[in-house]
């Protein structure tokens, strides 16, 4: 599992395949800066400092330009990494939270979900 | 003679087959026509063709159409749009599904509307006989219409005095930084009783802050809620109340990021309504009065 660091806040969490690193930060109770998580508004958008990403969902030019990507800008509501990541979230704090992760879509479910934290 | 209502919003989306999940699916609304990259949706109590077009690429609006009058109203529309000095072009029936020929006009914001009064009927999912509160089988949320949308422009007071001069909208309710012309911030209008059908607030040209659907009351909107929760929807800010509008709320994001809102309540307006006024200093209150708290990039967040 690749390991997401945020500086200059100097956190550290393990990002699941296929998760984002908002995701990641929320699932260990870090709440950075983001609106839509969704991948169309750009409140999230920081410097990836270090590492690869990847989008596996389609990013809107319009909200992360290629040059802004060759520029080290990256998405991180969107972006996986797919090796250790440095993002740097600049002067705005990670905020704790206890955040849910989404849920298996139909009804019970034996899925445990709690080794995160 | 006269504007109706909103009649559709075309948005475009990331990805087409998680947007009909959403809105199909977590909203409700059934699909009526597809074509290469694009599908068009109504909500359950609409009778037109469609209310909502979704469209693969990108993110954002393309341009939202309002149904009017067909007496003449086009025309009528056309003159004071081009007096006013707006740029506008006939459109043809077909150039969207199910909508007969119209007007095009590019707002003083940038924006693409549409006006056109022939539109495909396809009728409610309760018929008009004797019909049922609401149809058996719905999905999701089950929203019954849209209601309004709320777009950014650089210069409110502008396109106040477009949607004014040119649609006959009224202003419901303005949120203003001073006396002045150039201090309006935010301006919420409407064209038949609702308290808005269009709203628009300081920011970019171009740009949509959400659309919003109708639901019936308050216990409509916790139960909306309920249905983002377990489809894993992200809130913006809700259930809340307005001040503005005195509408229950609450703002999410599609799975592009486009916002949406679900509404219900607000008072009437009607052609005698005077318009209420906001100050800055309240302007948290005027968007959420439950909390009185809203973050900074509430306003800013654009798709
Ligand atoms: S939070 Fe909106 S793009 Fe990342
Ligand atoms: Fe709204």
């Amino acid at each position: 599992m690749p390991r997401v660091t945020v500086v200059p806040h100097d956190v550290r969490v393990q990002a699941r395949p296929g998760e984002s690193v908002v995701d990641a930060l929320r699932r260990a109770g870090w709440r950075s800066r983001y609106r839509c998580r969704r991948g169309g508004c750009g409140v999230c958008k920081v410097p990836l400092v270090e590492g690869r990403v990847d989008y596996p969902q389609p990013v809107a030019e319009s909200v992360l330009a290629a040059a802004e990507r060759d520029s080290g800008l990256c998405l991180p509501c969107r972006a996986v990494p797919v090796t250790d990541v440095v993002v740097d979230l600049g002067a705005e704090p990670l905020r704790a939270v206890l955040a849910s992760t989404a849920l298996p879509r139909t009804g019970f479910s034996r899925t445990t979900e709690q080794e995160g934290r | 003679m006269a504007v109706i209502r909103l009649g559709y919003v075309h948005v475009r989306v990331t990805d087409l087959a998680q947007a009909r999940q959403h809105y199909q699916e977590t909203l409700g609304m059934d699909p009526v026509h597809e074509e290469d990259g694009r599908v068009y949706l109504k909500s359950w109590d609409e009778d037109d063709h469609h209310s909502v077009v979704l469209e693969e690429g990108g993110v954002g609006l393309v341009k939202f159409g309002y149904k009017v009058t067909g007496d003449g109203t086009l025309d009528a529309i056309e003159t004071r749009a081009r007096s006013f000095g707006a740029s506008c072009e006939r459109m043809s029936k077909g150039d969207n599904a199910g909508v007969g020929d119209g007007l095009r006009v590019t707002l003083p914001s940038d924006h693409v509307l549409e006006l056109y009064s022939d539109v495909e009927y396809l009728g409610t999912n309760v018929g008009k006989l004797n019909p049922a509160p609401w149809p058996r089988g719905l999905r999701g949320i089950g929203v019954p219409r849209i209601n309004h949308a709320l777009i950014t422009t650089e210069d409110p007071a502008l396109l106040e005095r477009f949607f004014q001069d040119v649609l006959a909208f009224r202003p419901a309710e303005r949120l203003v930084a001073g006396d002045e012309d150039s201090d309006l911030v935010g301006s919420w209008m409407y064209c038949g009783d609702q308290p808005h059908d269009i709203a628009f607030v300081k920011g970019a040209n171009g740009k949509l802050h959400h659309f919003a659907y109708e639901v019936d009351d308050w216990s409509a909107l916790l139960r909306a809620g309920d249905v983002m929760s377990m489809d894993d929807v992200p809130i913006d800010f809700g259930p809340a109340r307005h001040g503005i509008t005195r509408g229950g709320t609450i703002y999410f994001f599609d799975p592009s990021g486009n916002r949406n809102e679900v509404f219900s309540g607000g008072y009437r307006t009607g052609p005698d309504f005077r318009p209420i006024t906001w100050t800055m200093d309240q302007a948290a209150r005027g968007i959420n009065y439950t909390h009185r708290e809203i973050d900074q990039a509430f306003l800013e967040v654009v798709t």
